[in-house]
């Protein structure tokens, strides 16, 4: 008696079950036959006999169903029945069927299509082969403090040596290369990178052969692999390319090959190209300047590693406490480094259609409550039939699953264009954008979303609607009547909760949209109208020398200022307004202070930068043209700086140095107001101007102030820069307007996804109320109708059904803003100059919110006070 | 169900064993299988007909007895049933677990 035997004769009766139909109606009558023929025999009328068989034999109907149980498979022949029973009284119902489904759909899929950006970005290993073991291992020391750092090839060299738990280690430097022939210049974002680089993300060029150790010697003369992207865009997708030379900042580079498309690592890279290492860096312990990437043993634990690397770190320290005595090599996956930039926001996300989810569930699960009440007459006749509450409920959850199914069906639509928008709208530069695509697995997920909904939406009203008294439901005739308390507590338990929800959602958009606000006003210290910018890297091989690049600036500079078109041209060294900043580490003990090391921001400008960009000067004065080479040197603090370490002194004419090392202090010449020239939400830092013909350098970002049209003044930008070196390709052309919406970009991004999802949930929300509100009207019509009958006035009938209203919205906002304390901690690291408790905020999202639900109940109270009491009356 | 004379439920599966049992010699059909168990009780188990044929297909689907339609004593068609090797297998441990039961429950009754 095998289980398969079994299932193998259950499903062959299946198929001959009108057969086994008609034998067992057959027996059953050949039964009653051979019973009749007893009872004549025991001295019955024949009739009589007959009548006494059927009687003793019973119902036969029942047994021919008990029997047929026993055939086939009982269990899924009730679901397929029940399907089919739901989807009739669904087709029956087009009114629910569509609001609830459209509910559903919205809820299922603003949460498929969030979760399915986060299952790409924040879960799913990155498209490397064994990403999971793919660590950065970086470098944190005490004169860099909340920066973290590469290795130095002294340090690279004994983690290389002391440690046991990697398989490879591989260094990259990002650096911008100016590529010339074939077109204009263009400058092409590169890494120096070591040989060990693509074996340990297991890629393999497609074209041409990897990086060697030689290549690092230059044993084969300059080489270069260029990315897929690149060569199909500057070279036509050639194969012949491999072994010709390129342009490459004025030196030819033989390509070695070419990067398969899809590697783009480190961040959208053009070309790699074999590290150099200069001398002086090959025993300089505090070069941290190689970014270094380890692939750990297959085996080895995270944490294992981790702590080999603190063992390394506290014995270099120990051995070298003039380098740095608290060196720490942290390691860092780096799925957590590619996808720390997108995780807050898209974990916000993620709670924020969860309640959405949550809030269309509470309305469906109200709608279905309604429906069931209505139905509650069906539902117990088919009791007194003999049906179980349990196949009842069986039955309610399969067509709430039927519901869910089908709005899942229309959210997985709504999904797949969700999931496009993301990636069509989302800021650049959002970790894994590119990899987002509509895949099986949205499905999976809607699929997965919409039968919990379904459950959720279904399980309390099915609990509910099958408790209530049967005798009580077959003899009511009236509609009217008024339904147990409980399933009018259930109904107000879910309002309450969507206004909770809903509530919560609003006040996150809420400080978000005014954390944005503030952000966009915030004052940076700078006059940036019709300002507009460009970048350009100076080669090193033509531009060697200190000498060479502060004649290529003056020549830029005298350049730009004989375009009229612009009303002033500043250089910097360091872009504006972008998150970049350059700095050094600042031993304040030089200052006579006792505080610790700290970094000091550093900027090269021209002497017009201050004038230009509206930057008060407090004391002294600004650079002029003879702060040049040769000249004493001079620098600017700004008042931070000057109140930090110079608190009630002078500090015009003191000498500012980094550190007891450095042999050429600048002399303070004077003291500038304080900016926020790094981005909009950057506090202040202590910071140094240093003239940038004294201290020259080889990225050079140009400010121009023009009030022509920026496309005509960008290209007389870059015929200024052309007429100094043809071969310099200017890149980042952008208007200072340009640069700082893009800077907002991420957290204006946020903030409307989570708007539209608040103003979804709110809008879910006034359903909802409408909904319980009218429900509730409709139940006491008689006694609307009685109390108009006696005399209540329609302002007290107003009244009475509103503030129902007004109590349910209250508890739910009571409860909405404890929850919005709670949770809105944890948007804190995204809210700029707002807390999280903002009480303006949360009493005014209270406000809106009260003022939906009388608004949804509106309707309804009107309808209460136009009841006419003889038919409220008559309707009994 | 199968009921004694007072009206008392048996064990459950008491039926399908019974039901086994007279077909150990020989092909019944279902009337034929109710009137032997009443017989050889001597009337004080009454099978009731919404019990004994839900019983027979319970029985057919475990595949321990097989049915065909064959002509009765008196010329009418009937349904015979048989038992199948499995069913007497079944019926041999049944019965072993039976009389244990049985046995058990004698004990108790003398002893407590």
């Amino acid at each position: 008696m095998s289980f398969l035997g079994q299932a193998w004769r259950r499903f062959m009766f299946l198929l001959r079950r009108g057969q086994m139909d008609r034998d067992l109606a057959e027996e059953l009558r050949q039964h009653a036959a051979l019973k009749a023929q007893k009872n004549v025999a025991s001295g019955m009328d024949p009739d009589e006999a007959h009548y006494a068989a059927q009687r003793q034999i019973g119902n036969v109907t029942r047994m021919m169903e008990e029997s047929r149980q026993s055939w086939g498979f009982p269990a899924l022949e009730r679901v397929w029945q029940d399907i089919r029973y739901g989807l009739r009284g669904l087709r029956k119902s087009p009114g629910f069927t569509t609001v609830a489904m459209l509910t559903l759909a919205l809820g299922i899929g603003a949460s498929t299509a969030i979760f399915s950006i986060v299952n790409t970005v924040l879960l799913r290993p990155l498209p490397y082969k064994d990403s999971s073991r793919l660590v950065h291992v970086w470098t944190v020391s005490s004169m860099f403090p909340e920066f973290t750092l590469g290795q130095s090839i002294p340090n690279l060299q004994d983690i290389e040596a002391r440690s046991h738990s990697f398989e490879t280690l591989a260094t990259y430097e990002v650096r911008a290369r100016n590529l010339i022939g074939n077109g204009e210049p263009e400058q092409l974002r590169t890494a120096e990178v070591s040989s060990s680089f693509l074996a340990l993300f297991g890629v393999h060029p497609v074209v041409g052969r990897d990086f060697r150790s030689e290549d690092e010697q230059r044993k084969d003369g300059d080489v270069v692999l260029l990315s897929y992207g690149l060569w199909q865009r500057r070279f036509g997708g050639d194969g012949s390319i491999v072994g010709k030379a390129i342009m490459l900042d004025q030196k030819p580079w033989t390509v070695a090959g070419v990067l398969p498309s899809g590697f783009s690592f480190p961040g959208n890279i053009d070309a790699l190209v074999p590290r150099e290492i200069p001398p002086g860096n090959l025993r300089e312990r505090q070069a941290w300047l190689y970014i270094t990437l380890g692939k750990l043993r297959p085996g080895v634990p995270f944490a294992m590693a981790q702590s080999e690397m603190n063992g390394i770190a506290a014995a270099l320290a120990h051995q070298y406490p003039q380098d740095d005595g608290s060196i720490q090599f942290p390691l860092v996956t780096l799925q957590d480094a590619a996808t720390r930039n997108g995780k807050p926001q898209l974990l916000a996300l993620l709670g924020a259609v969860g309640f959405l989810l949550l809030i269309a569930c509470a309305n469906v699960s109200n709608l279905v409550l309604s429906r069931g009440l209505q139905r509650q007459r069906e539902i117990a006749v088919r009791t007194a039939l003999g049906a179980s509450r349990r196949r009842i409920l069986h039955q309610l959850l399969i067509e709430s699953l039927l519901l869910a199914m089908a709005g899942g069906a229309a959210g997985a639509v709504l999904a797949i264009a969700g999931v496009r928008l993301f990636r069509a709208l989302a800021p650049a530069g959002f970790p894994r954008i590119e990899e987002l695509h509509t895949e099986p697995v949205t499905l999976l997920i809607a699929l997965i979303v919409s039968a919990l909904a379904g459950i959720l939406c279904g399980l309390a009203p099915a609990l509910t609607i099958t408790r209530a008294h049967l005798n009580l439901s077959i003899r009511d005739t009236s509609a009217a009547s008024s339904a147990p308390a409980h399933l009018f507590s259930l109904r107000s338990f879910l309002v309450v909760a969507e206004v909770a929800l809903a509530l919560i959602l609003l006040t996150g958009s809420a400080l978000m949209a005014q954390s944005m606000m503030r952000l966009l006003r915030a004052d940076t210290g700078l006059t940036t109208d019709h300002l507009l910018t460009g970048e350009l890297t100076l080669p090193k091989a033509l531009y060697d020398s200190k000498d060479s690049q502060h004649l290529f600036l003056e020549r830029l500079l005298q350049a730009l200022q004989t375009q009229a078109q612009f009303s002033g041209a500043v250089l910097t060294n360091t872009p504006l307004l972008t998150g970049s900043v350059t700095v050094t580490s600042f031993d304040p003990a030089v200052l006579g202070s006792s505080e610790k090391k700290t970094t000091l921001e550093i900027r090269s400008v021209t002497p017009d930068y201050f004038l230009m960009l509206g930057i008060r000067v407090q004391q002294g004065r600004i650079f002029n043209e003879r702060d040049t080479t040769g000249a004493l040197s001079v620098a600017l603090i700004n008042e931070a700086m000057a109140r930090r370490f110079f608190p009630g002194e002078d500090p015009l004419g003191k000498p500012l140095k980094f550190d007891d090392d450095d042999k050429t202090p600048s002399q303070i010449v004077g003291v500038v107001a304080d900016t926020r020239d790094s981005g909009l939400n950057a506090p202040p830092r202590l910071q140094a101007y240093f003239p940038i013909l004294q201290n020259p350098s080889e990225r050079v970002h140009i400010l121009v102030r023009s009030s022509v049209d920026p496309a005509a003044a960008i290209a007389g930008l870059q015929r200024a820069v052309w007429s100094v070196d043809k071969n310099l390709p200017l890149s980042k052309t952008r208007t200072m307007g340009e640069v700082i919406s893009e800077s907002v970009a991420e957290p204006r991004f946020r903030t409307w996804l989570l708007s539209i999802f608040a103003i979804a949930g709110l809008t879910l929300t006034l359903i909802g109320i409408y909904g319980v509100i009218s429900y509730s009207v409709r139940q006491r019509t008689r006694e609307m109708g009685i109390r108009i009958a006696l005399g209540a006035q329609s302002g007290s009938l107003l009244g009475l059904v509103l503030r129902q209203a007004v109590v349910l919205a209250l508890t739910g906002a009571v409860a909405g803003i404890i929850g919005s304390l709670l949770l809105m901690r944890l948007l804190a690291s995204q809210l700029f100059e707002i807390k999280p408790g903002d009480p303006v905020t949360l009493i005014g999202a209270s406000l809106l919110m009260m003022i939906v639900a009388l608004a949804a109940s509106w309707l309804p109270a009107r309808r209460a006070t136009r009841v006419d009491p003889m038919i409220a009356l008559r309707d009994e | 169900m199968v009921r004694s004379a007072g009206k008392n439920e048996l064990l459950p599966g008491t039926l399908e064993m019974l039901v086994l049992q007279t077909l150990k010699n020989g092909r019944r059909h279902g009337y034929g299988i109710a009137q032997r168990i009443q017989e050889i009780s001597d009337d004080v188990l009454q099978v009731e007909e919404g019990s004994l044929y839900p019983a027979l297909q319970r029985l057919l689907v475990k595949g321990l007895v097989k049915a065909e339609w064959g002509t009765s004593e008196n010329n009418r068609r009937a349904r015979y049933y048989t038992l199948t090797p499995a069913g007497r297998k079944e019926l041999g441990t049944e019965a072993e677990n039976f009389d244990r039961v049985v046995a058990a429950i004698a004990r108790v009754m003398r002893t407590a």
